[in-house]
């Protein structure tokens, strides 16, 4: 060091003038703290030890494996389960946040009853068991009915069992998104009843048509999984996937190219494609497609051409292509399968499955019936008896219909004609919230329960720790009610409790998967891999007469209106997951927008209609109005306007309450031709003049020529030939100090290595990103914040742009003029420069070089000078401006029992101190602790940052870059590799690996 | 002569407050490695006078010296997962009553709890922590007990002639670092804090 003062004398100098202030602060007295033993040694708990359980989601029906880390008795993280046959430990947001719903300070403490004066007031168990008994014993049993969410296992049977008893057969299940375009297309056209399951991992074409299958259709973990297998670039090869929606969604933005047909016209292209393929015989014919001759010459290219918008050459392109660069596959579903037209959106990829021969390649049909009870034309159903009077008992699990129907229906009015109401609810859901018995339900990870979300799957729950409120499992109360009742229900429901009962089907499972051990092992088995699975042959199908019926019913908005998209919001589905503070926090993957709800508008759109981003909008249709803020966004139609369901909760707790708008409400009541909910409407919008400042973490949707998200085409890659991005605002460096830096470099790592710890060191750790895989999910968010203990800020906060987010997903655009339009995505997070710019800046040696390659940041150093923050050019320092750890605090992130979620591994951050990403140096000191106890040292992958983890792409890989056989080593070595802002010299231990995009060369 | 400061199992507490040890800073004990064990023959004063005996007073008096010092019991015994865990593990109720259903029975002391319900949680005896690491300090035991076969008295010094136990050495981060920098181990400052 060369200049005057060397840090350590500055430090000296602080140290002088800052004594009094520190004396005085240290001063505060602490409460005598209290060592309390357990009573009696718990088996299979060591403290400071985490066990792990194996359970299943459900958050979702896609039914992925967990595996649930206990520590000290409190579940702290959700990872996925390895050797599972649906997510191969893979996880999306929703199940990484699926801890806020167990410790969620909203949750229903206890059974509550309503009383005289309307008002909820607590109750006993068994008063309450009694008061549904008698209330049973006097009504018909016809009169009973059982409203449940998506239930495919053991507690399903349980509840027909219980209606039974009583003389009912009155059970309802509603799912907002029940995929019945997709059934009732399957029976048009393959005459079975069954959900398809589709290979994306054997597909080397994709073509979705509205599909959302990397965000919340059908298994998206799976899907992710199986789609990036498939599509990614690796060896020279790469997939290629094309999407078809008049909204450019997240799924949409992994495409390589994006078709918008208009609104309502996406089988109409389908079909069309099929046209080309069977009229230029372009697939080996896999059977009679006479069928279909009608169907198919009504949608000759140039006719469906003038329909969608979308040329004819385009569409026998995409056919040729489809046919020729198999195996290829076509999925229909999302928004884009929730319209009036939808039935043919989702037949017309069938067909062009089957006549391109995919049928029996990459789609299949599980053997398994689909989802009892009808979807939304049921609870239409339940409606219309409730409001006729003809319902007296009603019970309701797992559903909001109060909440996620359209208004029209009247759900809300009918169900509170209903005499006795009770709800299973953990939460005050609006439908809970005008109940008359409130009997909270266990959270999934506290109870014993079962799935089946396809044939031969069988999943197991188990509880992972004792139940954090005074709840009770709603089979349990079910039982006591039949007991106490007597009659048939005793007769038939005679099992001690659930897990008896439970026990008593898995022994009934054990024979279907050819088990013959005793059952406590094949017991002991599933309950240590999280269920019981094996290969089902799947179905065959050929094409049925009643497809060539399949009738197009084409759905426009009238003229100067608008086509409204109503889509299921990627993190919170249809509404379910909005009390999640992460998953509010989570900024959407398309528009980056958090705690709020918001249409998209088309910037030329915007324009003509002089609407500004963040200007409040009326968004009217038939059926009702919203005002959200607008965002203008260039990946949709002009024509077009999209509003994200799952806000606008009238209740839901805190988190959810008054939140954004519910854009159920702009839906039509009616069912669609197939009995679903149409998620399209024709809508008009009015500019309120009033404006709000959007809380998006957005910063310049454009990357301005910086190369930070670099990309290249497939023809490129193949061929070897990468060019590497040219820094435009780089300074040229000549190449002589170029080189006397280099050496100024290699001998301060020289100097380094020599001391102290430094001269110890074996590793560095380096992390490698691949953006071909990155589909922009943001699952590694999640779990980011539910590794590290991440506050959560708030919609203010956000605005001033002060959220907490050690890593992010960048979202940039590239084209939408004169080329496509193009998004990619960027997950940034601490970079660990081995030339770190926040490091010298520090004036307490707070941020400093970790001897194993990390930017270590050692918070209870840190006096929060913010200087590391304004030099760090990535902006992934983040800096605590209010107190989110003092409980009582306005500012407090974690009211009790949120704070039990905390991982007690990690320190809780206070206010004035700097954190940040430093690639869960925890786990890496675990595991370093494990190895060396076990006395052999760490092998290559053996440590797993939180991100890698649980990443649904395997796009994130971790590892040590002083092993040169590691897989990091070898990905940061690939031709493909950059760093970002590489001409700043800050030498980043993260490598991005190029996005690849397989376009057509014009 | 305890500082403010709190647990580590406790995240949630704790603001990363600035800890100001109150005890002067010892660089290098000038008292030397205490003895691990106590002569065959040590015998614990039947009677102690409790009123000079530095360290906090807990709800049992429980005798160190005589269970550790005179029965020679290892400590591992009780704290039981000093080996295996971040944590050296707190005897649990069942524990104490393994011995005391068969001896010792009358004594007042053992009579304090020999008789409380092992179902109900808030019947577990209430220590005061001796010592208390910062929630930002991750001090992992095994490490150090097994690991590098540090013997427990290093640190919490010669707790088996104790009638009461106190804080022996400063937890200071000076003295943890003297001992790394001696042994020539870790001075990573993640090491510890993270």
């Amino acid at each position: 060091m060369s200049d005057g003062l060397d840090r350590r004398r500055f430090l000296k100098v602080l140290g002088v003038t800052g004594t009094g202030a520190a004396a005085l602060a240290g001063c505060s007295s602490e409460p005598v703290e209290r060592l309390i033993p357990y009573l009696v040694p718990i088996e299979d708990q060591v403290p400071g030890v985490s066990t792990w359980y194996a359970s299943t989601c459900r958050e979702c029906p896609a039914g992925c494996g967990l595996h649930v880390r206990v520590r000290e008795g409190r579940a702290v993280k959700v990872e996925g389960n390895p050797g599972h046959p649906i997510n191969h430990g893979r996880l999306c947001s929703r199940a990484q946040a699926s801890l806020q719903g167990l410790y969620n300070p909203d949750r229903i403490p206890g059974p509550m009853v309503r009383n005289a004066s309307g008002q909820f007031e607590p109750i006993k168990w068994d008063d309450a068991i009694a008061r549904i008994t008698s209330q049973l014993g006097k009504v018909q049993g016809s009169r009973v009915w059982f409203l449940t969410g998506h239930e495919t296992g053991t507690f399903a049977g349980l509840i027909q069992q219980f209606l039974a008893g009583f003389g009912s057969s009155n059970r309802i299940a509603y799912e907002p998104f029940g995929y019945e375009a997709l059934r009732q297309a399957t029976r048009d056209v393959f005459g079975v009843d069954a959900l398809p399951i589709y290979d994306f991992g054997a597909a080397r074409y994709v073509i979705s048509f509205g599909a959302d299958f990397l965000e919340t259709w059908l298994s998206p973990v799976e899907q992710s999984l199986g789609f990036t297998r498939g599509h990614a670039f690796a060896d020279g090869k790469m997939g290629r996937f094309v999407h078809v929606e008049p909204r450019l969604s997240m799924t949409g933005m992994s495409a390589d190219e994006w078709v918008a047909p208009v609104a309502g016209s996406e089988g109409a292209v389908a079909l069309a494609m099929a046209h080309v393929i069977v009229r230029d015989r372009l697939a080996r014919s896999s059977g009679d497609t006479g069928v279909l001759r009608a169907l198919l010459n009504t949608h000759a290219p140039a006719d469906v051409a003038a329909r969608s918008g979308v040329p004819a050459e385009t569409i026998e392109r995409l056919a040729r292509e489809f046919a020729s660069q198999g195996p290829s596959l076509a999925v229909a579903g999302g928004v884009g399968a929730q319209h009036g037209n939808a039935q043919l959106t989702a037949a017309a990829a069938h067909i062009l499955n089957y006549v391109t021969g995919n049928v029996g390649r990459t789609v299949s049909f599980d053997a398994q019936a689909t989802l009892p009870g009808g979807g939304y034309s049921d609870l239409r159903r339940l409606v219309q008896a409730a409001a006729g009077g003809q319902v007296e008992v009603l019970f309701v699990h797992g559903a909001n219909p109060a909440y996620a129907t359209p208004p029209g229906l009247g759900a809300a009015e009918a169900i509170a004609k209903v005499s006795f109401k009770v709800s299973f609810s953990r939460f005050w859901d609006e439908t809970t919230t005008a109940a008359d018995l409130v009997l909270p339900d266990h959270d999934p990870l506290e109870q014993w329960n079962d799935s089946q979300p396809r044939a031969g799957a069988y999943l197991l729950q188990q509880p992972v720790m004792q139940p954090v409120f005074d709840t009770r499992q709603t089979a349990d109360v079910l039982l006591g009610v039949a007991q106490q009742a007597g009659g048939r229900a005793a007769r038939d429901l005679t099992a001690e409790s659930y897990q008896d009962y439970l026990k008593a089907a898995w022994r009934r499972i054990q024979g279907s998967v050819g088990d013959a051990r005793p059952f406590d092992v094949f017991w002991m088995e599933c309950l240590q891999q999280g269920g019981a699975w094996r290969e089902t042959r799947r179905r065959t199908v050929s094409l049925a007469g009643s497809a060539a019926r399949v009738a197009d019913r084409p759905w426009t908005a009238p003229e100067g209106r608008f086509a409204l998209l109503a889509y299921p919001s990627p993190v919170f589905s249809d509404g379910r997951g909005a009390n999640r503070p992460w998953l509010q926090e989570l900024p959407d993957p398309v528009t980056k927008i958090t705690w709020s709800s918001w249409v998209e508008i088309h910037p030329d759109t915007a324009q003509r209609l002089g609407i500004a981003e963040g200007d409040l909008v009326e968004v009217t249709s038939e059926a009702g109005a919203i005002t959200v803020p607008a965002y203008l966004y260039p990946g949709i139609r002009p024509d077009v306007v999209a509003v994200p369901l799952g806000q606008g909760h009238t209740a839901f707790g805190r988190y959810a309450k008054d939140v954004g708008a519910n854009a159920y409400r702009l839906l039509a009541a009616e069912p669609t031709p197939f009995g679903g909910v149409g998620h399209y409407a024709a809508v008009a919008l009015r500019n309120t003049g009033a404006h709000e400042r959007i809380a998006k973490t957005e910063g310049n949707p454009r990357q301005m020529g910086r190369g930070i998200a670099q990309a290249t085409v497939f023809a490129e890659a193949a061929s070897g030939k990468i060019e590497k991005h040219e820094e435009a605002h780089a300074a040229e460096v000549p190449e002589k100090i170029q080189r006397l830096l280099d050496e100024v470099q290699q001998e301060q790592y020289r100097d380094w290595r020599t001391r102290g710890s430094y001269a110890l060191a074996t590793a560095h750790w380096g992390m490698a990103i691949d953006l071909s895989r990155c589909t922009g999910c943001s699952a590694c968010v999640t779990a980011c914040y539910a590794e590290n203990n991440l506050p959560t800020v708030g919609k203010e906060m956000v605005r001033r742009g002060r959220e907490m987010s050690w890593m992010r997903i960048e979202r940039y655009f590239e084209g939408g003029h004169d080329t496509p339009l193009e998004a990619r995505f960027l997950p940034m997070l601490c970079q660990q420069c081995g030339n770190a710019p926040c490091e010298p800046v520090c004036p307490v040696f707070a941020a400093y070089h970790t001897a194993d390659g990390l930017n270590g940041q050692v918070y209870n150093r840190c006096v929060g000078t913010r200087y590391c923050g304004n030099n760090c050019p990535y902006k992934v320092r983040y800096f605590n401006w209010y107190d989110a750890s003092e409980p009582g605090a306005a500012t407090f992130a974690w009211p009790e029992p949120l704070h039990l979620l905390l991982n007690p591994d990690v320190t809780v951050r206070s206010k004035g101190v700097m954190e940040k990403c430093t690639f869960c140096v925890q786990r890496i000191r675990g595991k370093q602790h494990e190895a060396r106890m076990r006395g052999s040292p760490l092998k290559d992958g053996e440590i797993q940052t939180a991100c890698q983890q649980t990443c649904p792409s395997e796009a994130i890989v971790f590892g040590d870059l002083n092993d040169p056989a590691s897989q990091v080593s070898k990905l940061a070595q690939d031709q493909r590799g950059y760093a970002v802002l590489e001409g700043l010299n800050t030498r980043p231990s993260v490598t991005y690996l190029q996005k690849i995009r397989n376009v057509v060369e014009a | 002569m305890r500082t403010a400061v709190k647990p580590l199992s406790e995240a949630v507490k704790g603001a990363a407050c600035v800890v100001l040890a109150l005890v002067a800073a010892c660089r290098a004990d000038p008292r030397g490695t205490p003895p691990t064990t106590t002569p065959a023959d040590f015998v614990a004063p039947v009677n102690v006078d409790t009123t000079g005996l530095p360290g906090p007073v807990q709800p049992v008096f429980y005798r160190h010296d005589v269970h550790a010092g005179q029965y020679k019991m290892d400590c591992r015994y009780c704290h039981y997962a000093a080996e295996v865990s971040l944590h050296p593990g707190m005897p649990t109720m069942r524990t104490c009553m393994g011995c005391h259903s068969i001896v010792a029975g009358d004594n007042p002391e053992v009579q304090k709890f020999r008789d409380a319900d092992l179902s109900d949680p808030n019947q577990s005896v209430k220590w005061v922590r001796v010592h208390v690491l910062p929630q930002f300090v991750h001090f992992p035991h095994m490490r150090h007990v097994k690991g590098a076969g540090i013997t427990c008295q290093t640190c919490h010094g010669p707790v088996q002639e104790m009638p009461r136990v106190y804080q022996y050495s400063s937890l200071r981060m000076g003295w943890c670092l003297d001992c790394h920098k001696k042994n020539k181990v870790t001075l990573d400052c993640t090491a510890c804090h993270y």
